[in-house]
């Protein structure tokens, strides 16, 4: 199934790359332009399960690389019935310094809670998202707090050490 | 009832009531919740020790804090605090309240939470037993006895320093001071 799931992808789509491990996993690495439409041919195939997205921070490269998890309820579709369940990831990469992205509410309208937790902890901008405000986090951060160049030790001598106790700010005055 | 703490019935009547009578707020915090459900059930039966959880903090007079609080968490736990009716004492649970613990250089996790509500009593551990908590009410019992489970009075009598330290935290609060400050004469 996973074979002829790579020759309809690579018929498909030029700049692509498929990987397929021994435990039933798919990684399809695509250039950026062509991610909804893999992932729109992908949910064409049966795949209409968003897991997740996720965000990995590559500091030095200078990139943030973005992964779709998809996978397929397989009692419903005669194909797969009876076979292992395939985990299908699709990872693309984006400039850091530029990071936007086009929203995939289009193709999967689950997107949008992960879309904002992405907009929040990496500071990650989708376009076309209705509402990216915040979802976690209370206070204001100036470098969102996933990303690696966030100092978590200084931020905590900053905020949280600078507090003082009760008995210390009553001496105080 | 004990026939041998009749004395002590007679004598302060309030104090014992406090004493056998806990009621627990019913409130999640981190990973110490999962330590409650076969607290209160029948394997280790807290009732006998008069501890109730509650639904409602109006109800409640102990407020056992069960692990790390974030910040969304912190403002929770100070509106619960304020609703609760006096005399409240209140227990932080496991060692990520007393100084952060495996969050300490966490960018959301509050690390000292003593800053911001008073508290009367601590277990230390990751996560403590059934049994800690056991002991820990044992104790608080004991400064119950000796009237130094003062936290609620502390946090009338110092409110405007707590209140100085949840609003450097937040920036500002969206409730107004419990206590008005105080009127001179």
């Amino acid at each position: 199934m996973n074979k002829s799931l790579k020759e309809k992808l690579l018929s498909s789509f030029s700049d692509i790359q498929i990987d397929i491990t021994e435990d039933n996993k798919v990684f399809i690495n695509t250039k950026k332009d062509d991610v909804i439409s893999v992932l729109n041919f992908l949910k064409n195939l049966g795949y209409k399960h968003l897991a997740l997205i996720s965000c990995t921070d590559w500091i030095e490269e200078n990139e943030f690389e973005l992964v779709y998890i998809l996978s397929s309820y397989m009692e419903n579709d005669t194909e797969y019935r009876n076979k292992e369940k395939t985990n299908i990831l699709v990872k693309t990469r984006i400039p850091r310094e530029k990071a936007e992205f086009v929203t995939l509410i289009n193709v999967f309208a689950n997107a949008e809670p992960y879309e904002r937790e992405l907009h929040e902890l990496y500071g990650i901008y989708f376009e076309g998202h209705p509402r990216l405000t915040p979802l976690f986090l209370e206070r204001e951060y100036k470098i969102p707090p996933f990303r690696k160049d966030f100092d978590t030790k200084k931020y905590v001598k900053e905020v949280f050490d600078n507090i003082p106790f009760v008995k210390d700010r009553k001496e105080k005055k | 009832m004990d026939r041998n703490k009749l004395e002590k019935w007679l004598k302060s009547p309030t104090k014992m009531g406090h004493k056998y009578s806990l009621h627990v707020v019913y409130f999640c915090t981190g990973c110490g919740i999962i330590e409650i459900p076969p607290s209160i059930t029948a394997r280790w039966d807290a009732e006998r020790f008069g501890i109730i959880p509650v639904a409602s903090p109006r109800q409640a007079n102990l407020f056992l804090i069960t692990g790390y609080v974030a910040l969304k968490t912190l403002k929770a736990i100070i509106r619960t605090y304020e609703q609760m009716p006096e005399p409240k004492f209140t227990v932080a649970f496991g060692s990520c309240p007393i100084n952060g613990g495996m969050y300490w250089d966490s960018y959301n996790t509050i690390k000292h939470l003593d800053k911001y509500i008073p508290i009367d009593g601590w277990i230390a551990g990751c996560m403590p037993r059934p049994e800690a908590i056991f002991i820990g009410v044992t104790h608080l019992w004991t400064l119950i006895d000796k009237e130094m489970a003062d936290g609620y009075k502390k946090y009338r009598k110092d409110y405007k320093y707590y209140r100085e330290n949840q609003e450097q935290i937040f920036g500002k609060l969206e409730w107004p001071p419990l206590f008005q400050k105080e009127v001179k004469k």
